[in-house]
C-alpha cells in the first residue's frame, strides 16, 4: 500500500528535478572574452565598478545616509549634487587629467562624511552640498582613470550611474530608520563605522 | 504542471534573456515597424527621449505643445536629409551632447527660453539624423526612416504628457534625480567616445 501511495509523488517529484535540471543547464551563457583590461566592458561591468572597491561604497551609502538624517531638501539634493559632479571628475579622468591625492580625497570622504552622520551635524544645505560634491570629484576621477577605452561606453556609464544611485537609495533607505530613537542611535553608530573604515584607508595610503 | 515547476521554467526564461546592443541589426523585423523598434531601443535615443519628455512635461499646456510641434518639425528635417543622402558623423555626438544639457538644466531646475527652443530643434534633427538604418534598398530605407519619426514622435509625445499629468512634489523630485543620472551618463559616455575616438585614431 506505501508502495502504491509514494510511487506518484516519487515520479512527480523526478520529473521537477529533471525541469529544473534542464532549466539550470538552459540558463548557461557562453564564455566571453575578458577585455585587454580585464574588466566587464557592458553595463554589468559599470554596475559592478562603484559596487566592487569598498572606500567608494562606503561613501556613497554614508552620502545617502546624511542626506536621510538631514531631511528635506537634503535627501534629494546631496543624490542630485553627487553623480553630476562625479560625472565631471570621472570626464576628467577618462580624459587623463592628473588630479592629486585621489584616493587620499576618497579616503577623506569616508571619514568626513561618516563622521557627519555619526556627530548628527546638520550643517546649512548648500554646506553640505559643497562637501558632497567637493568628495564626488575624487570619487569620479578614481572611477574614470580605470574605465576602459573601447568600452560600451553607455552600457557602461548607464551601469555605473544606476549602482551609484541604487548606493545612495540604500544609504537613504537606513537612513530612514533615523525617525525613531533607537534607529537614531544605529544610523549614527553606521556613521561611525564608516568613519572608522576611512580613517583605516587613510592610514593604508599614508 | 507544478507551481515549483512553473516558476523554475520563468526564472529560467528571464535569466536566458540578452541585453539588446545598440544599433544591433533587428533580425527579422523590417520596414515601417524596424524603424519604429530602432528609434526607441538605441539607448541614446531612449535617454535623449526621457529627458526631453520631462522638460517638455514641465511646461504649460501651451509652451508644451509648441515643444512637441518644434520636435516633429525637425525630425522631418532630419528624416529627410538622411532620405536626401545627408552623412552626419557627429549626430550621435550632438545628440548626447544636447541630451546632457538637457539633462543637467533638469536636474538644476532651470530653463532659458532660448535654449529651450534651440535644445529642442537639436535633439530632433540629431535624432533623425542618427536614425539612418544600414539598408540600401531606397524603399526600405523610406518605411525605416517613417517608422523612426512616428517612433520618435509617439514616445515624446507620451513621456511629456505622461510626465505634466503626474506633475507633483514627488514627480518633481524624481524628474530632478533622473535628470542628474542623465547627465551623469552623458558626460562619461561623451569623454569615453572622445577617448576612444583618440586612441582608435
Amino acid at each position: 500500500m506505501n508502495k502504491a501511495v509514494f510511487e506518484p509523488i516519487r515520479i512527480r517529484a523526478s520529473v521537477q528535478l529533471c525541469v529544473c535540471a534542464i532549466a539550470l543547464v538552459s540558463t548557461a551563457s557562453t564564455a566571453l572574452a575578458h577585455s585587454e583590461s580585464g574588466i566587464a566592458i557592458d553595463f554589468a561591468g559599470g554596475f559592478a565598478h562603484p559596487i566592487t572597491g569598498f572606500d567608494h561604497l562606503v561613501a556613497m551609502v554614508a552620502v545617502g545616509l546624511w542626506g536621510a538624517f538631514l531631511g528635506m531638501p537634503a535627501i534629494w539634493i546631496l543624490p542630485v549634487v553627487f553623480p553630476l559632479v562625479m560625472a565631471f571628475g570621472g570626464a576628467l579622468g577618462v580624459l587623463g587629467m592628473p588630479l592629486p591625492g585621489v584616493e587620499t580625497g576618497i579616503a577623506l570622504s569616508a571619514i568626513a562624511l561618516g563622521a557627519m552622520v555619526a556627530l548628527a551635524a546638520k550643517p546649512p544645505i548648500w554646506v553640505a552640498a559643497v562637501l558632497v560634491g567637493a568628495f564626488a570629484i575624487f570619487h569620479g576621477h578614481a572611477h574614470g582613470t580605470e574605465l576602459p577605452v573601447g568600452a560600451d561606453a553607455i552600457a557602461y556609464s548607464m551601469g555605473f550611474v544606476v549602482a551609484t544611485g541604487m548606493l545612495h537609495l540604500s544609504g537613504i533607505a537606513f537612513g530612514a530608520l533615523s525617525h525613531w530613537p533607537a534607529g537614531r542611535i544605529a544610523v549614527r553608530a553606521v556613521g561611525a563605522v564608516i568613519a572608522l573604515i576611512g580613517v583605516g584607508y587613510l592610514g593604508h595610503f599614508i | 504542471m507544478s507551481r515549483r515547476t512553473f516558476f523554475a521554467l520563468v526564472t529560467s526564461l528571464i535569466v536566458m534573456t540578452t541585453p539588446a546592443y545598440a544599433h544591433s541589426p533587428i533580425m527579422g523585423i523590417e520596414g515601417v515597424l524596424g524603424g519604429f523598434l530602432h528609434a526607441l531601443l538605441i539607448p541614446e535615443h531612449g535617454m535623449s527621449l526621457v529627458a526631453l519628455g520631462l522638460t517638455l512635461g514641465r511646461e504649460e499646456q501651451h509652451r508644451r505643445r509648441y515643444g512637441l510641434l518644434v520636435f516633429t518639425a525637425s525630425l522631418v528635417a532630419g528624416l529627410l536629409a538622411v532620405g536626401l543622402s545627408a552623412e552626419a558623423t557627429f549626430a550621435g555626438d550632438g545628440l548626447l551632447a544636447a541630451t546632457g544639457i538637457l539633462a543637467l538644466l533638469l536636474a538644476v531646475a532651470w530653463m532659458p527660453a532660448l535654449l529651450y527652443w534651440a535644445l529642442i530643434a537639436v535633439v530632433g534633427v540629431a535624432f533623425a539624423l542618427d536614425s539612418k538604418p544600414d539598408v540600401t534598398a531606397t524603399a526600405e530605407l523610406a518605411r525605416m526612416l517613417i517608422g523612426s519619426g512616428l517612433g520618435g514622435a509617439l514616445a515624446l509625445t507620451f513621456v511629456a504628457e505622461g510626465s505634466f499629468l503626474s506633475r507633483g512634489p514627488a514627480q518633481h523630485i524624481a524628474t530632478r534625480v533622473l535628470g542628474s543620472w542623465i547627465a551623469a551618463i552623458a558626460i562619461l559616455d561623451l569623454s569615453l567616445r572622445v577617448v576612444t575616438r583618440i586612441s582608435t585614431g
